[in-house]
């Protein structure tokens, strides 16, 4: 793992390796994902929706970085913090908080649990709550590709809990056969609900794993947008080129609890604050403003206009209805077949 | 018109929806090469090639989550399990992915798929060779589930699998693999998903059954036949959604109604087609409906006299008809 140490030099474009227009996307994806992020477990808190919400905080750039730049047809096989991924692939935010709202105008009629976004339009798979199951659909729909001989690609997120999963194991080993076009990116944050990565494998870096099933496996800073977005963009060209996956493990940590129900009172609150320094926005904020593509003045007004842009969906959702409750009986099977309708 | 045997009739179903559709593929363990272990799929990689006959890896998590993952991206796979006793790692994907996407995206994204399952006893398969674990399946909204017991049929329903919009699991039954030939037309045909057949008509009481289970009720109904017992026999053919109608028809023409199911009783699809019944049509009823069914002991236990012991047969549902006619 190459982790930047800070320095006082500031850093030219030319070394960044990314264009002006790249870096204000980069960023303006991952403040707009953390501040829709942050209002979401507000307005759970506030008791606006049911269920429960999983905040991506402080995990963005494992999701801002490697999605931008994908195309509507590549396909993003989520876990249930890839709010970012939503965000960068264009998913409209409006449905991003109808989702989390389970209201009428959410694409999936309020069928599923908050924070599992799927949206068809951008390739975003609705995903099970069951762990590692979209790996295993997703490298599915790499095979589905490769017999097409088309140079779409995949994109499966999932937490370092998740590769101890049998069926984790058959994806990706199915994949190395195979050389499929897919990208496996695994945010390490540390913690699987309560069980430390220490307790989830014999292994200290998650990345290791790749070299079981014969393709590259790379452990980066999973804070440092630059670092997730080259990363992804280079194992991404490899995939679309036919020359097959790779694992990259981002480093990270989710400053919140599991979700929103769960105190997180098994972490050490040492641990947390070091991780707040390593911040994703404010280190990408910080890159920008040394590189001047971003000042005070430009923050104030972008930080402006997103919040506006996510209160407006916000404003949707709230007075959007519940769908009827007979929704329950659509979309067991194709209209071919009626399901039986409760008699009492 | 021509002969064939019921793994004739789904190797040429196999080899006509290929031809006919090329997002249709297959993907199990021993299948390409080796043309599959009962040779459903003999000759299939050497026209198809290896691109779209896949030998899987021993990973039936894959096969089905992987199969799940091609058809959300347009293609039409037919998946193989190669014995039903081996399908539990399938069934997290299989229940949370395969049976629940169409329902949890709201309809955005289907699974267009069909499972085979190899399935079933009588075979000397003893407790992991013989298993059907049709109930677990059964039970599961989203799914759709089919279990033909004629080469036509085993055709006709592999074809209208392929070309639904829904998942299908395809119970197969290696008994009646190479034990019975029909003739079928050369033509190609279809046979309607959610639709029993009616084998034989009756008057007298109602026997429903699916699977090889049809085979041992048809000799259960021509020996009660010479005894004056004339029996009306429904081959369910798809399980899930079952062909109620079809059914309660039959129980209110007869007032009676025998059910025969090859596996343990205990939460069997035998169990779910009485209480409908009793639900439904029980005011046409002239006794209490009774099952034949597998033992409630663990499918198959292996000795020749105990496989024997297990299963329904002829004379059992004959003694099960004789005794609800003498209620």
């Amino acid at each position: 793992m190459t982790e930047q140490k800070p320095t006082n030099k500031k850093p030219s474009l030319k070394q960044v390796g990314l264009s002006e227009t790249v870096l204000w996307d980069l960023y303006t994806n991952l403040l707009k994902t953390r501040l829709l992020d942050e209002r979401l477990r507000k307005l759970f808190r506030q008791g606006r929706f049911a269920g429960t919400y999983f905040s991506a905080v402080g995990q963005e750039a494992t999701t801002v970085g490697p999605t931008y730049g994908l195309r509507d047809e590549d396909i993003i096989a989520p876990s249930h913090r890839e709010i970012g991924a939503n965000v960068t692939k264009g998913v409209p935010l409006e449905l991003i908080v109808a989702q989390v709202y389970a209201r009428r105008n959410s694409p999936d009629k309020g069928k599923s649990h908050p924070c599992h976004y799927g949206y068809r339009p951008k390739g975003v798979i609705s995903p099970a709550s069951t762990l590692a199951g979209q790996t295993i659909v997703g490298t599915g729909c790499a095979m589905g590709f490769k017999i097409q001989k088309k140079d779409n690609v995949v994109l499966a997120f999932f937490g370092e809990g998740s590769t101890s999963r049998g069926g984790w194991h058959e994806a990706l080993n199915y994949a190395g056969i195979h050389k499929l076009p897919i990208v496996y990116i695994c945010q390490n944050n540390l913690w699987a609900e309560s069980v430390p990565a220490t307790l989830q494998a014999g292994i200290k870096d998650f990345a290791d794993r790749a070299k079981a099933y014969g393709f590259p496996g790379v452990t980066i800073d999973g804070n440092d947008i630059v670092q997730t977005h080259k990363t992804a963009a280079e194992a991404i060209a490899r995939a679309r080129a036919g020359e097959g996956p790779t694992l990259i493990e981002c480093k990270t940590y989710r400053w919140y609890g599991h979700s929103e129900i769960d105190p997180a009172d098994y972490r050490q609150t040492e641990e947390l604050e070091n991780w707040k320094k390593k911040d994703p926005v404010i280190r990408a904020e910080k890159l920008l403003l040394d590189l001047e593509i971003l000042n005070t003045a430009k923050r104030e007004a972008l930080v402006e206009n997103l919040d506006q842009e996510i209160e407006a969906a916000v404003q949707v959702c709230e007075k959007e209805k519940y769908v009827e409750p007979e929704e329950a009986y659509n979309d067991v099977y194709s209209e071919r077949f009626p399901v039986l309708k409760d008699e009492y | 018109m021509k002969k064939v045997t019921y793994i004739e009739a789904i190797t040429q179903a196999l080899y006509e929806e290929m031809e006919r559709d090329e997002r249709v593929f297959l993907i199990g363990q021993d299948i390409g090469l080796y043309g599959g272990v009962f040779k459903a799929t003999k000759g299939l990689m050497d026209r198809f090639g290896a691109e779209r006959v896949i030998d899987s890896p021993i990973s039936e998590v894959y096969i089905a989550g992987g199969s799940v993952g091609a058809a959300l991206v347009g293609m039409r796979p037919v998946a193989e399990i190669q014995f039903a006793d081996f399908i539990t790692p399938s069934m997290d994907q299989i229940i949370q992915q395969m049976a629940k996407m169409r329902y949890r995206s709201g309809g955005a994204w289907t699974c267009p798929m069909t499972i085979r399952v190899c399935c079933g006893g009588e075979v000397g398969g003893g407790l992991y060779h013989s298993q059907i674990n049709e109930q677990w399946f059964f039970s599961q909204p989203g799914l759709v589930v089919v279990m033909p017991s004629t080469p036509y049929d085993a055709k006709g329903l592999l074809k209208a699998a392929v070309r639904g919009e829904d998942p299908v699991i395809y119970f197969e039954h290696k008994r009646l693999y190479r034990s019975i030939k029909e003739e079928i037309p050369e033509d190609d045909f279809v046979v309607p998903v959610g639709k029993a057949a009616v084998r034989k008509e009756g008057k007298d009481i109602t026997i429903v059954a699916y699977g090889l289970m049809c085979h041992k009720a048809l000799e259960a109904v021509a020996m009660l036949e010479k005894d004056g017992i004339s029996c009306e026999l429904i081959d369910m053919r798809t399980l899930r959604p079952w062909d109620r109608e079809t059914v309660f028809e039959s129980v209110k023409k007869t007032s009676r109604a025998v059910l025969v199911q090859e596996n343990s009783k205990t939460g069997g699809v035998m169990a779910e087609v009485s209480a409908s019944i009793t639900e439904d049509v029980f005011d046409y009823l002239d006794a209490p409906v009774s099952r034949v069914c597998g033992l409630d002991v663990p499918m198959l236990p292996f000795a020749p006299p105990m496989e024997h012991f297990f299963l329904p047969n002829a004379e059992k549902i004959v003694r099960a008809v004789r005794k609800v006619m003498e209620y």
